[in-house]
């Protein structure tokens, strides 16, 4: 039997979106920039169409003196943050894939995010509400556009880490920070079970850092954001590489590329002009203090672990994915697969969570039908 | 229909009889909860000393399709802890250990009835703090926290207690216990941790939480700032924020809270004043003042009549005995009150303000406003007198007011909850549709309907109905409409 080949829908308004769900029978993949496209388990090949939302984008309200603002989902963030900025404002996130114009729907489906969750958290901490599509056409609303407010399900959250199965997010509401009057970064070098230790003392400090993440090379290197006044900064620096040791010192802010480019390198897909993805990228998370140790026992190429928050990024030969699944299990922490070459066949989560037959429940309650990003969850669900 | 025999029975082999209630003289202290005027009392009252024993007794509801309603202090005040006539309550307070600090980690496991300062007591000695920190701190529990997604005075800066959480062990209301969330803000796919985070007890019981600790600021400011107007109050805050400073907290208060506050606390509140704001900053000494003293700039400029800057902790302390006391000191000034929650934009509470004071004077009741001044915050305080008739018209100004907050772009509630007590309001806020699928994710979590059920939305369409087991809608009964 041949099929055709799928159609791509360009829907540019909520509305357009929710008529391709009703005038489209069968199973829908979604897109935005498309810089997660082989994210987490594989799409089924009985796709019948995919919404591709890029075309859902731009600014709905921004209310600046709220410091809260509204986006069509398709929105990249990069260019929210330049608008943002003229007002000295800023959505506080900086997952690597933004440079490459990931959007703001593409971000919260795939519950990503950058060093500064530290501090701010992910996209799960700064929405505060969303309007999605559900598989039988329904808009739903939730949450809206103020900072403090507990009526109803935080459905806003249920959408992060979603990765689309429940259907596609239309419209997001973000809470807003101001643009810090300074920015300073301070590097030492060393191997990671090293910039531990110093993390330890220095999350025992009173420095508030906003980043703080190790990079791996040779001996790799600890990076450290620290944010604040201009005329302030100087000090807090100062006191931040005493603590850190001798060898600390201000680096420039193109330090961070290392870490972006360890974070977000080479993709399967082949976009930009990097050398093609050798290997699997998966991202793990567990309790700050086991993260060194874990990542010590990877066959990692390229690691970059967040030492505070607990969340790395590691780049394994394809075939070490289920090794490292389990390495990750075995300290109670999780992990999910990201880039991998298309013909990498790997296990794309670790092991079911407890909560799993809840969350199968839940997707039957809302795409009962199973439309929506089929193979995402494999082979969970 | 009283339970049957045989279920008591089963309650009693699982717990013991000295931990099922079934006195109506001991059950009738379970009636309510903070919101007094709703009473219900529950058949019994099951008060397990394990997590493994909420389960028993949760399988048991589960297996009879009895509801049950969980309870930690009772401090909630939306009625989300009301029971059902023919149901149980299953109180938490016995589960109230810190099974865990680890300081390295930052975080804290916690059994559900540990109140929220006492998680602070326990992290202190390290140097750490649990941020969220909502007025009734010293009593109201975790568990509740976790269920009305509890703010507090510093969330603008900190974040709610959804924030907060990193994981949490929870009984079903099937039975089945599941952990949601992780070690991380990681998470193996959609975020069910945050889906049940503000359900107010609908979607099951929460038997551990692991949250997140902060290190305690090497330095917190505090002022308390007089202006002639809450308007002259409101620039500043804007101010503030324009300059890119997100204070720790930022509260106000009318001349009506004050006089209430500093009557029952004598924390050196101006009671000539027609507004007080209450501005603290953390954090490191050296952003802190410089911060601190562009704060005070600010205050000047707008016609700040005093400025006390507090000089030592114990002043501190004084200056938030007085904001965190007012809402039970409006009893001196006022025979009752009802605590109203609503949130605006914050560019829009002087306009709100001023639609309250017309409200308020239209029906001829006086409003007391305390207020979460930095994200739009809202207690209006109705004052009135049930001695003297005016339940009623106390009752519509609040529900007035909370709409009047949906109709300027804001919520229906900031931290309190829907409970029973706003949920034939929450059609103002969503439409059927949003509704509708509400019910669908409850439906998920409890396909029977016995998990606390008549909170939050409104059961199952028409307001008026009683939650639990079915009666006739006060229209059935007058014979204005028919069940289909």
């Amino acid at each position: 039997m041949t099929r055709a080949a799928p159609t791509t829908l360009r829907p540019t308004s909520a509305k357009e979106v929710r008529d391709a769900v009703l005038d489209t029978p069968g199973r829908l993949a979604i897109t935005g920039a498309g810089t997660a496209t082989g994210w987490a388990g594989r799409a089924g090949d009985d796709i019948a169409a995919t919404l591709d939302l890029s075309a859902l984008s731009g600014v709905i309200h921004h209310n600046p003196g709220d410091m809260t603002v509204s986006v069509h989902a398709g929105t990249p963030v990069r260019a929210l943050q330049e608008q943002l900025a003229e007002h000295g404002q800023r959505l506080a996130f900086d997952a690597a894939r933004v440079a490459r114009g990931a959007t703001v729907g593409g971000l919260l489906a795939t519950a990503d995010a950058g060093p500064s969750a530290l501090v701010w958290g992910g996209l799960r901490d700064l929405v505060i509400g969303t309007t999605s599509v559900l598989a039988d056409g329904t808009m739903v609303r939730s949450g809206g556009h103020v900072i403090k407010n507990v009526a109803g399900y935080d459905m806003a959250k249920l959408m992060h880490g979603s990765y689309g199965i429940f259907g596609p997010l239309v419209e997001v509401v973000l809470r807003l920070h101001p643009v810090p009057k300074a920015v300073a970064c301070v590097g030492v070098d060393g191997p990671v079970a090293e910039a531990a230790s110093r993390v330890l003392e220095l999350m025992a400090s009173p420095l508030e850092p906003i980043a703080v993440e190790w990079v791996s090379g040779d001996p790799g290197r600890l990076l450290v954001r620290l944010e604040g006044g201009a005329q302030t900064l100087p000090a807090r620096v100062e006191r931040l590489c005493e603590l850190l040791g001798a060898d600390a010192r201000e680096v420039g802010a193109d330090a961070w590329d290392a870490h972006t480019s360890l974070t977000d390198g080479p993709h399967a897909g082949g976009d930009g002009d990097g050398p093609a993805l050798d290997g699997a990228v998966v991202r793990i998370g567990c309790a700050p203090t086991r993260l060194a140790p874990l990542v010590e026992q990877l066959p990692a190429t390229a690691v970059t672990a967040g030492l505070a928050t607990g969340v790395a990024t590691v780049t394994v030969p394809g075939a070490a994915v289920a090794e490292v699944h389990d390495a990750v299990a075995a300290v109670g922490g999780t992990s999910v697969l990201r880039d991998r070459p298309e013909t990498l066949d790997a296990p794309a989560w670790g092991p079911a969570p407890s909560a799993l037959a809840l969350l199968r429940a839940v997707k039957t309650q809302l795409d009962p039908e199973a439309r929506f990003a089929a193979g995402r969850f494999a082979p969970w669900m | 229909m009283p339970l049957a025999r045989s279920i008591h029975d089963e309650f009693v082999a699982l717990l013991g009889a000295a931990d099922v209630l079934d006195d109506p003289v001991r059950t009738r202290t379970y009636e309510c909860d903070g919101l007094t005027g709703s009473r219900v009392v529950p058949e019994l009252v099951l008060l397990p000393r394990t997590a493994e024993d909420v389960a028993g007794c949760v399988r048991i509801c589960a297996r009879h399709r009895i509801p049950f309603v969980a309870r930690g202090a009772g401090t909630g005040l939306s009625g989300g802890a009301l029971p059902v006539a023919e149901g149980v309550v299953i109180g938490l307070n016995r589960l109230n250990r810190v099974l865990e600090v680890d300081p390295e980690n930052r975080r804290a496991v916690l059994e559900p009835g540990v109140t929220n300062l006492e998680i602070t007591a326990a992290a202190s000695p390290y140097g750490l703090y649990y941020a969220p920190d909502p007025s009734s701190q010293q009593v109201c529990t975790i568990g509740g926290n976790v269920a009305e997604n509890s703010g507090g005075a510093h969330c603008l800066k900190y974040g709610f207690t959804t924030n907060h959480v990193l994981s949490m062990e929870v009984v079903l209301p099937d039975g089945e216990v599941v952990t949601l969330g992780s070690d991380t803000m990681e998470q193996s796919g959609p975020d069910l941790r945050g889906v049940f985070l503000g359900s107010e007890g609908t979607l099951g019981i929460v038997t551990k939480v692991t949250v997140r600790l902060l290190r305690t600021p090497e330095v917190m400011r505090t002022l308390l700032a007089d202006f002639p107007s809450v308007s002259a109050g409101g620039r500043v805050v804007s101010d503030i924020v324009a300059a890119g400073i997100v204070p720790a907290a930022v509260e106000m208060m009318d001349a009506l809270a004050i006089e209430a506050a500093e009557g029952a606390t004598g924390a050196g509140y101006s009671l000539d004043t027609p507004a007080a704001l209450v501005v603290e900053l953390d954090g490191t000494v050296e952003e802190c003042e410089e911060q601190f003293a562009l704060v005070k700039e600010i205050c000047d400029r707008h016609g700040c009549t005093r400025l006390h800057i507090a000089g030592s902790p114990e002043e501190r302390a004084n200056i938030w005995r007085g904001r965190k006391a007012a809402f039970a000191a409006v009893g001196r000034i006022s025979p009752d009150y009802i605590v109203q929650d609503g949130v605006v934009p914050r560019t829009r509470l002087a306009e709100i303000l001023e639609r309250i004071d017309e409200m308020g004077t239209d029906a001829g009741l006086r409003v007391a406003n305390v207020f979460h001044a930095g994200d739009g915050n809202l207690h209006p305080l109705v004052l009135f007198s049930a001695a003297e008739g005016q339940t009623e018209q106390a009752e519509h100004l609040s529900a007035q007011i909370a709409e009047l907050c949906v109709e300027m772009g804001g919520s229906l509630s900031g931290e309190h909850g829907i409970g029973t007590d706003k949920a034939c309001s929450m059609p103002r806020m969503f439409g059927e549709d949003d509704l509708a699928v509400m019910r669908r994710i409850r439906d998920g979590f409890d396909p029977d309907h016995i998990c606390n059920p008549g909170k939050l939305l409104p059961t199952p369409r028409l307001c008026g109905e009683k939650p639990g087991l079915y009666r006739p809608h006060p229209l059935e009964e007058a014979g204005l409409i028919e069940r289909l």
